[in-house]
Formats: structure tokens, sequence, C-alpha cells
């Protein structure tokens, strides 16, 4: 195999760690300007994020795929153990991670130009959204733990870069001991596996279902990866660092970490929890079903996971309606939205998995969205209180219309993205029968008890009265309105990233069938062998 | 054949933008759109009809389909479907009349005008959109659409206790759109249909086992039910009309109370035949209780806008009750008592924001002595309480007179307990009307600014429509009719 020819399918890779050593370049050679490194991160997470789309074969683009065809979504001899594969469910999940990317290094070209640590944040930013790639080409347990790491180690860095504020050391030092143990636990839980299986390789274990090991032993270590893993996704219990650190790292690190890289822990109960497909014979006419792996160890785990799923999505609403700091409500908002995406695996269809699939993208919009017009409302010295913002939908109509539609897409208003994935997640449950319709009612419910506290900040930044301070000097209240403020300020690179978040919330919330045409096919080929 | 129904959304959506956008001259984007609008309307219904020769060309069951793909997966297929039988065809020209009444009432709304005018632009497309979805997705869009809009009218533009009252209004009436919404998936899934299209689910939907039925149709009552507003969920509504501006009350109780009750009829009483059978008593007993509270309740109210909300728990009452008939006289007198209901409290609530503009009080012992000071407005009062009434010549009567015959063609002589509850109906407007427009002045000033002229024009088109539907309801019985519903001669 010549080099071309193996490293052409990784070239979406490449290119992002060619950015990211670019920009440590730059900053060796003193070129730390915001503006210039940060074009680079825009550039190499737009061209890899067009690598992928091609990849994908979405039409326009698809003259720019790198991976063979036959390679997509190939089943491997019986017996390999291939450590990566490229699957059109992973493809989908590099580019859910690459938008988060490329929008949030977009917004951050806008930070102060002459701000310390921009060459590192860019370069991090860049090496963790390639290791997030990693992540979703993984189909080896070890190598899925490792591209975990890849991603952890400059989140930690990420959330404490600014080295200013003592809240954002705080947060990255929560977030590393947190991070740590989280990786002990899955790496104790893979190796039980093992202790199981022989192997760590998903096909194998897959391959061998039920029939191989102690069940005792595979149930612990699937127990010990929900765990571990579940501290990546903040299910509850394992959530309580996640608001901490959401709220004291820097906005578009807040955003990055909420709307990009806790996907990988979603990305990885996939994986682990329903696995790539091995065809079990030669003829491949019997596919590996739907609950091999994990789940047909009986309906524990499945049972488990719809548990957790209920409780995150419960626990994080009743904590976020509770909360009086905006970032704090939007961490355990994110928090509840992770209990959404696990209904998918609780339940365990194709269809199911769409839906929940297609949640994580539209989660991985509205919330890397929102948390960047918490960055841009900040750089113009409003408080962190959510009562700060008072007033602003009336003094910055745009920006606070483009929030207000990320509320209503998060709280699942219908006409954005956030009510598509809904919907069909919730379709997806009322069609798998059983107990499943209660997934979708529990679900519903939190969503409407969801819309309070989104409906909430909506009160407050349209009709309540700007604050003293804010209006203009001589203003009664109610007898004259506060200025409208331009757009101006928040800078070109935020206002470009906000204004294309709250298109594509629109667009795909009139029109999804592109977007879950390519994730249903995609679930099906990772669930079902040749279907 | 021309798309007109997706060529009225487009109409109506690019005219939503444009208002927005407009600035100070949003009030007359919203005039012209309403205009086209109202035109468009005649179009679709004179299609429908064969007008001007229409009792005998009459297109029985849906007519102007459209069908496109919209979202299609293996397991999930979902259209753009749209159509209008006679049922949705005089809701939609309730809301073409509503529109325009509303954008010239409103003339001199200064408080941001573009905002304003979009935001009535917008309930009134998604209230179009709702009367014209043939698919579960799409009405389902459309039902969400106009609770935003509605909730910032009331929420920006309302009264001093506005806040609280747009927070409840969007509380509860989401919560039970959710609860909607997972008895139409169900619907669609549990009877095996094979697309979202009511067609699809209509036909399915007979082969449900009969408890299926009824548990489906319990969650879609009680999503309809919310908007209706029936007893005891109604307490929102008072709350969001005291503090919308008039505006949103007339698109409130005009509109968006209809809405709930076309819901009813097209995707649960259609679609489960079995289940409006068997939950028949439990129906019944919420009308009747309906019908007595909102009535009891009005007689107490103090606010002229508080007066009209209870008199509207009460009317849709009768709705109900007309609904839980089912049979083909209690529907169409259901259809005639939204319509009606639609346009006399439109005018009410105007004229009440007109008494209150004028003197700057709705409080019904205030007031006093109306007529010399605001003779035009004093008529325009009169006129609206005596058509909600159900005065003859003036279209509450042929309504509620159809109800009922219906009423005792169906359950006999409990026809005993609206009729009595009419009584007090007539008490209170009779009251209020002797209070606040021939009692002495009292502390009132003599001279008012006299009511603007766009005031009286948007309560002049609402007058005129009460007036000739009272004299030629015809017209919208003969369209009704022919709706694809069990028992009316189209079908």
């Amino acid at each position: 195999m010549s080099f071309a020819s193996f490293a052409g399918p990784f070239a979406p890779e490449i290119l992002l760690l060619a950015g990211a050593l670019l920009v440590f370049l730059l900053d060796v050679l003193k070129i730390r300007r915001t503006e210039i490194v940060g074009a680079v991160a825009v550039v190499a997470s737009a061209g890899a994020l067009l690598l992928v789309l091609a990849d994908l074969g979405f039409t326009p683009i698809a003259g720019l795929a790198t991976i063979p065809a036959g390679q997509i979504d190939a089943v491997p001899a019986v017996g390999s153990a291939p450590l990566y594969a490229f699957t059109s469910f992973g493809l989908i999940f590099q580019a859910i991670f690459l938008v988060a990317a490329f929008l949030v290094a977009l917004a951050s070209v806008s930070r102060p130009s002459d701000e310390r640590g921009a060459p590192i944040f860019f370069g991090l930013l860049l090496i963790a959204t390639l290791g997030m790639l990693l992540v979703a080409l993984a189909s080896d347990l070890i190598f899925l733990l490792l591209a975990i790491e890849v991603v952890s180690i400059p989140s930690y860095l990420l959330t404490g870069y600014t080295r200013r504020d003592r809240r954002g050391l705080e947060a990255a030092m929560k977030f590393f001991v947190i991070g740590a143990l989280s990786s002990v636990l899955s790496f104790f839980g893979a190796s039980l596996l093992f202790g199981a299986y022989g192997t760590t390789n998903l096909y194998l274990i897959r391959a061998a279902g039920t029939s191989v090991g102690d069940p005792v032993l595979v149930l612990l270590g699937y127990a010990f990866l929900i765990a571990g893993l579940g501290f990546k996704l903040t299910l509850v219990p394992f959530h309580a660092w996640a608001v901490d650190v959401y709220d004291g790292a820097p906005h578009e690190v807040s955003a990055f970490l909420a709307g990009g890289t806790k996907k990988i822990g979603i990305f990885a109960f996939f994986l682990v929890f329903l696995g790539p497909v091995l065809a079990v014979d030669a003829t491949g006419a019997s596919g590996y079903g739907l609950f091999g792996g994990a789940v047909a160890l009986g309906p524990s785990v499945q049972i488990t996971l719809a548990v957790l799923a209920v409780v995150t999505m419960t626990v994080g609403n009743v904590l976020a309606l509770l909360q009086k700091e905006m970032k704090r409500m939007l961490a355990y908002s994110s928090i509840s939205q992770a209990g959404y995406m696990l209904i998918g695996i609780a339940i365990g269809t194709s269809p199911a998995l769409a839906g929940a699939t297609l949640q994580v993208f539209a989660h991985a919009l509205m919330k890397t969205g929102a948390f960047l017009v918490v960055g841009a409302v900040a750089a113009t010295g409003v408080g962190p209180l959510i009562e700060d913002w008072r007033g602003l939908g009336t003094r910055r109509p745009l920006l606070g219309a483009s929030f207000g539609l990320m509320l209503l897409s998060l709280a699942g208003v219908p006409l954005t993205v956030g009510f598509v994935s809904k919907f069909i997640l919730f379709s997806a449950a009322v069609d798998a029968r059983g107990w499943f319709i209660w997934l979708a009612v529990a679900g519903l419910l939190n969503s409407a008890l969801s819309v309070y506290y989104y409906a909430r900040v909506l009160k407050v930044m349209f009709f309540d009265p700007s604050p003293a301070a804010a209006a203009p000097t001589g203003a009664v209240e109610g007898a004259s309105e506060p200025a409208i403020l331009p757009l101006g300020g928040l800078g070109y690179g935020r206002a470009a990233a906000i204004g294309l978040i709250a298109g594509l919330i629109v667009l795909f919330g009139i029109y999804p069938q592109p977007v879950i045409g390519a994730i249903q096919s995609a679930a099906q080929h990772f669930l079902i062998a040749g279907a | 054949m021309l798309p007109l129904i997706s060529i009225i959304l487009a109409t109506l959506a690019v005219g939503t933008v444009a208002t927005f956008f407009a600035g100070a001259r949003a009030r007359w984007v919203a005039l012209g759109v309403s205009t086209v609008f109202l035109i468009e309307v005649a179009l679709l219904f004179a299609g429908y009809t064969g007008w001007p020769g229409y009792s005998t060309s009459l297109v029985p069951g849906f007519s102007d389909t459209e069908t496109y793909a919209w979202i299609h997966l293996s397991w999930l297929r979902i259209n753009y479907a749209v159509g209008v039988d006679g049922i949705s065809l005089v809701l939609i020209l309730l809301t073409a009349i509503l529109q325009i009444a509303t954008v010239i009432y409103s003339w001199g709304e200064t408080h941001r005008p573009a905002g304003y005018f979009g935001l009535v632009m917008l309930t009134c497309l998604g209230s179009f959109g709702v009367f014209v979805a043939l698919d579960v997705l799409l009405f389902f869009l459309f039902w969400e659409a106009v609770l935003v809009p509605m909730f910032f009218l009331i929420g920006y533009w309302g009264g001093p206790n506005r806040r609280y009252a747009a927070l409840k209004f969007f509380v509860y009436t989401h919560v039970a759109s959710i609860v909607m919404l997972v008895g139409l998936l169900a619907l669609v899934f549990y009877s095996g249909a094979t697309s979202f299209d009511f067609s699809s689910i209509y036909a399915a939907a007979r082969g449900l086992a009969p408890e299926v039925q009824v548990f489906l149709f319990l969650a879609l009552f009680f999503g309809f039910a919310v908007k209706f507003p029936i007893v005891p969920f109604h307490t929102w509504l008072p709350d969001a009309h005291v503090e919308a501006p008039t505006g949103g009350s007339v698109l409130l109780a005009g509109l968006l109370l209809k809405l709930g009750g076309y819901g009813l009829i097209r995707w649960a009483v259609e679609v489960l035949p079995y289940a409006i059978h068997a939950l028949q008593p439990l129906l019944f007993l919420i009308a009747f209780l309906s019908i007595i509270w909102g009535s009891v309740l009005a007689l107490a109210q103090r606010d002229l806008k508080r007066l009209v909300a209870y008199s509207s728990i009460n009317h849709m009452g009768i709705v109900l009750l007309a609904i839980a008939l089912d049979s083909s006289l209690g529907l169409l007198a259901a259809v005639l008592l939204m319509f009606a209901h639609g346009i006399v409290s439109g005018l009410l609530f105007m004229t009440s924001g007109s008494v209150h503009h004028q003197y700057g009080t709705r409080d019904i012992h205030t007031l006093g002595g109306l007529t010399p000071t605001a003779p035009g407005l004093a008529t325009l009062l009169m006129a609206g309480s005596l058509a909600s009434l159900g005065l003859p010549a003036l279209i509450g009567f042929p309504a509620e007179f159809t109800a009922f015959v219906a009423t005792w063609n169906g359950i006999g002589y409990w026809v005993l307990i609206p009729l009595i509850v009419l009584v007090v109906t007539a008490a209170f407007y009779l009251w209020m009307m002797q209070r606040v427009l021939f009692g002495p002045q009292k502390g009132l000033p003599a001279e008012v600014p006299g009511l603007p002229w766009y005031e009286s024009a948007g309560m002049g088109i609402l007058l005129a429509f009460t007036v000739l539907f009272g004299i030629l309801p015809s017209l919208l019985v003969n369209v009704i009719v022919n709706s694809p519903v069990k028992g009316f001669p189209g079908t």
C-alpha cells in the first residue's frame, strides 16, 4: 500500500494537524495576532469539513472525496480486527464535530486581536478537533479511549488557557481531575471486557456476542464504561463537573465543550453499546441484529440506559429552572439534552438512532450558538446573570432574535431544527412500541418543562425594560425606548458565526430532508450489515 | 389548476416578513397583504362553490389539494399536504375577515408598529396553515406557529400584568400541544398509517381497537380542549385576554380558540368515530360545566374584557356540546357557532378596547351613560352584545338555534341546560348594557375624543358580516355541508 493510498482517506485529519502545526509555527515566529492564527484554524476546519462532506457524497462537492467508495461501510473480513473503520455514521459525526469547531473558530476570530494565548487557543482547538475525528473512526476500544484522550487533554488546557481568572483555572483543575478519573474508569471497563472476550476489538466483541466470557465480568465492564463515558457525556449522576467547567471556561471554549467535545461521549456510547456490525456468515444474509453485543445481554443494559436518559433529562431541566446565571442555565440545559440523545441508544432501532444523531447535530448548532452569543454579549460588558440581559432584545434586535431562535430551538419549538430532531426521536420512540412510548412521554414532558426557563429568558430579553445603566441618559422608563444598537462591536467573525447558526437552525427546521436522509441511511448501515 | 393554497401561504409568509422590515410603513404593507389575502380566500371560496350558481355545482370532499414529499425516510413519510373542505373554508374566511379588521382597527398603533403588525400577520398565517394542513407534522407546525406571535403580542403590547399572562398562556398551551403531539404520533404509528397524511390516517385509524381509540382520543382531546378552552383548563384565557392588546384579544378569541374546535373535528372526531361515541357522557359533562361555569363567572365580572372572555368560555362550551352530539346537524352547528363567535367576540373585544381608549377604563361599575357622549360606540357595543346573546337577524342566532335543535335531536331535554344558561347569558349582557350604556354618567368626561375612523371601520367590517351572515346563513351552511364528513350531503 502506497503512502498516498493509506493517507488519502485521512485527508481531513491531516489537514487539521497541518493547521495546528502551522499555528504553533506562527507562534514561534511571534506572529500571534488573533485574526491571523484564527484564520488558519477557520480555513483548516472548513477545509476538513468540506472533505468529510465530500466523503459522505453530498453532490456538489462529491468530487473531492478522498475515501474510495468501497471503503466506506465496508464489512471487514470475518476474524480481522481493524483498529479503525470508515463508516458513514462516523463520517456524519465527523461532520458534526467539524461544524462545531468551525463555528467556534470563526467566532473566536473576534476575540481581542492582541489577546495573549491566541495561538495556544486555536492550536489546541485544532488538536482537540483532530482527536474528535479519530473518535469517530474507532472500531477498537483502546483506539477509542486513546482518541478520547487526544480530545480531553487539549480540552483541559483550553479551559484554563487565559490564565487570568481564578474561576477558569479552578474549572480547568476540576475538569482535569474528573476527566482523568473518567478515563481510568473507562480503561478499567475495557480491561474487564478484554478479560471476558480476549480482545478489545469491537467487531470481535460483537461477533462473540453473549456466547463468550464470564457474564459478570462483561456486565461489570459495561457498567464501568457507562460510568467512564457517562462523565464525558455529562449523564446524571456523572454531570456535576460540567456546570462548573462550562461556567468557568472562556465563553468560546464553553461553546466548543458543550457543542463539540461532549458529543464524543454520545458517539462512544453508540459505538460501545451498539457497535460496528459484522456479518456473521460469509453470505452476509443475516446481519448482526439490532441488539447484538451489549444490549443483547438482556434488557438490563437497555433499561439502565433508559433510566439514565430520563433521570438526566429531568435533573438537568429541574436544575436549569433554578439557575440565575445564564451560563449555568445553559450548562444544565446541555446536561438535559444529553438525556434526549441517550433515548436513541436505549431504544436501539435505526429510526431512534437517526433521531438521536439529528439531536446531536441540532444540539451542536444550538448550544455552540448560545454560548457564542453569551461570549458576544459578555464582550459588550453585560454581566453573567440572566437579569443582566434585560432589554437586550430591544437594544440589539438581531442578536436578541438569533439568541431567541436558539432558545426556541433548544425548547423544541417548531420551524427550528431542535423541533425536527425531537420530533423524529419521539416518533421513533412511539414507533418502537412497547414501553418505549413512555420515553417519548418523558421526553415531551421534559421539553414542556424546559420551555419555562427558555421562555423566561425571552421574557427578560424582550419584555423587561433595560437596566438604567444601559439606557441612554435621560430616558424615562417606558416613556422612550432605548436606542437600537448597531450590529457592530460584536466583530465580523462572531456576527458571521451567529448569523450562520441562526440561518441553519431555520433552514433545517423547515427542510431537514438532506440532513436526516443522510443520517438515516448511515444509521441503517451502522446497525445492519449489508442493509 | 393553480396551487392556490400554496400561493396564499406564500403571500402571507412574504407579507409577514415584509411587514417586520417595513418600519413605519408596516401598517400599509399589512393592509395590502390582508386585502390580497381576502381576495385570494374569495377565489378559494369561489373555486369550491362554483360561484355564482353555487348550490348546484358544489365540489364534495377536499378541494385544491396539493401533496409534495417533505421528509421521506424508510419508516416515516411526511408530506406537504394541504387542501380545504367546507369546514376549513368557513374558518379560513373568518381568518381573512378578522385579519383585515384587526389591521384596520389597529391603524393607530405607534409602539413598534412593525413588530406589532408583523406578529398579527404571523398569527393569521399560522391559523390559515392549521385550517389547510392535511398532514400531521404540517398541522402541528402551524399550530405551534400561532403560539409564539401571540406570546409576544401579549407580552410586549399588553396591559400592566402582561408578562405573567404571556408566560401562563405559553406554558398552558404548549403543554397541551405536546400531549396532542404524542396523541397524533401514536395515532399515526399505532394505526399503521402509511404516511402522516390525513387521508391515510383516516383510512387506517378505523382498524384500531376500541380501547386504543379511546386512549388516543383522550390525548388529542386534552390537547385541543386547552385551546378551547374548557373548564378546568380555562384560567389562562381571562388573564391572556385582559392583558392582551385589543388586536391580540381579537385574534385570540376569534382565531386561536377556533383552532381547538377545528382540530377536534378534523383530527379526533372524524378519525376516531368509536371514541367519540364511547366518551360522549364525559364530553357532555365537560361541555355543560364550561357552559355553566363560563356564564356564572361572566356575571361576576367588572371588567368588560373579562366579561367577554368568560362568555367565550360559555360559547365554546356550546361548541363542544354540538361536536359531542356526533351528528351531522351538531357538526354544522359547531362550525357555525365557531364562525359566529369569531366575528362577534372580535367585535366585542374591539368595542371594549375602544371604550378603554375613550374613557380610560373598562370597569363596568365606573362606566355609565355612554350613549350621549359616544353614540356610535354605544351602538356597536349594543350590536355586539345582542349578537352574542343570539338575537335573530344577527349571526349568533342561526348558529345557536341550530345547536339547540341538534341538542334536542340528540339528547332531548338536556337541551334545557344550555337554554337556561342562555337566559343567564342574556342577563349579563343586558345588565352590562344597562349599566354601561344607559345608566347615569358617573364622573366620566362629558367630552371624549371621539372614535377614530380606523376603529369605527374595523368594527364596521365585523358588524357588516354579523348582519350579512345573520340574514343569509345559507351562504355558510351550503359550504359546510359539502365537507367530506360522515352524514353531510356532500359525502
